[in-house]
């Protein structure tokens, strides 16, 4: 793939990202900390999972950005796993549960709206990364996953994973929305009943 | 410019603060603003700077992406709820296969430098005062559609000091 159409690609999505945010951000607090049940999260949860996220990675790839000697490419190729990665991140038609560790699961945090702002804030800062990528090679700087030091992943495939990451996360927010007016109406037609 | 804007076959709604463009991005459309108000800026680690405004009405671009191809460090943000209406460049160029559209083009082109002209020496011109001034002149619409805050970043100057300008 062109490196610059992958770029492109990257950063619309990412466009995506906080115009769907902007639209969370109007919703009121009873909307953004309603859950389905007690094990389950709140928007406000899905989003704060994802800055907790952001925390580990947007640093990583900055420094690794900073410090790389690699000249940037014409042409990008995911790496087997990289690619395998980004792929099992986006939602499937039928919902593919996925475990969270335990330092990423933020349920019954107290959480307020400031955690919105901080998530738009840190699209701003992965804009910014994916500008400043272009300076290196999306190929040869390679990015240590949260998951092992030892497992690292190809910038480009990193970019894509953590972006597929949210998107699957936005994507949850929806389902949370619908469930959340479903219920509405399922009360308002028991008032009606009584 | 009817003739411009009728080329358009697409139309978008943006709510408040929704981007149409982010830094980085090739863009290569022209917009038309139906309804709305939209900010331009850059932005680096540290701040961000207005470097114009679209109003209802207006065509606006990244206009460096529209000539080039390139990728624009520029903004495109609504500030309000805004209709836009798209240009795409293959369809500006097919358009300006005719002359009298070229005669058309040329004169909206030059139009723009002489705004752009007005717009660097408002930044160049030194006294917060006369910055304030020049931009009231020109434009009284701006200081009612637009947020202070977003005024004085245009104006490159504090929030303080252009809510003291404005009361005297």
């Amino acid at each position: 793939m062109q490196t610059e159409k992958l770029i492109q690609s990257l950063l619309e999505q990412v466009r995506q990202i906080i115009n769907q945010a902007e639209t969370i951000k109007n919703y009121d607090l009873r909307t953004l900390t309603w859950k389905e049940n007690e094990t389950s999260w709140n928007m406000l949860e899905c989003l704060e999972h994802l800055n907790l996220y952001g925390d580990f990675y947007l640093p990583q790839i900055e420094n690794k950005i900073k410090s790389s000697r690699f000249k940037p490419t014409p042409e990008f190729k995911s790496g087997y796993l990289g690619n395998y990665f980004a792929k099992s991140m986006l939602p499937k038609a039928k919902l593919n549960k996925m475990k969270t560790f335990k330092d990423k699961n933020p349920l019954n945090e107290k959480l307020d709206k400031t955690v919105i702002d901080r998530f738009i804030s840190q699209q701003i800062k992965l804009l910014e990364l994916l500008n400043q990528s272009r300076n290196v090679s999306l190929d040869k700087v390679r990015i240590p996953t949260s998951i092992s030091n030892l497992i690292k992943l190809k910038l480009g495939d990193t970019f894509q994973f953590f972006i597929n990451h949210i998107i699957r996360h936005l994507q949850q927010v929806d389902r949370i929305k619908a469930a959340m007016k479903k219920e509405g109406t399922r009360v308002a037609d028991l008032q009606h009943a009584l | 410019m009817k003739e411009i804007i009728a080329l358009s076959t697409k139309t978008i709604t943006l709510e408040r603060n929704e981007y149409l463009k982010v830094k980085g991005s090739i863009d290569c459309n022209v917009y038309y603003i139906e309804s709305g108000t939209l900010r331009i800026f850059i932005s680096d680690d540290y701040e961000e700077q207005i470097i114009r405004f679209g109003y209802k009405e207006n065509l606006i671009a990244a206009l460096d992406s529209f000539l080039t191809g390139k990728p624009s460090e520029l903004y495109i943000q609504a500030i309000k709820k805004s209709t836009i209406k798209v240009i795409m460049k293959p369809q500006i160029d097919a358009f300006l296969q005719v002359d009298a559209n070229r005669n058309l083009w040329i004169k909206i082109l030059e139009d723009l430098v002489l705004q752009q002209m007005e717009r660097e020496i408002d930044i160049l011109t030194n006294s917060p005062r006369e910055r304030y001034e020049r931009v009231f002149r020109r434009s009284p619409q701006l200081f009612q559609e637009v947020p202070n805050r977003h005024i004085a970043n245009y104006l490159r100057m504090s929030p303080e000091t252009f809510s003291r300008l404005k009361k005297c």
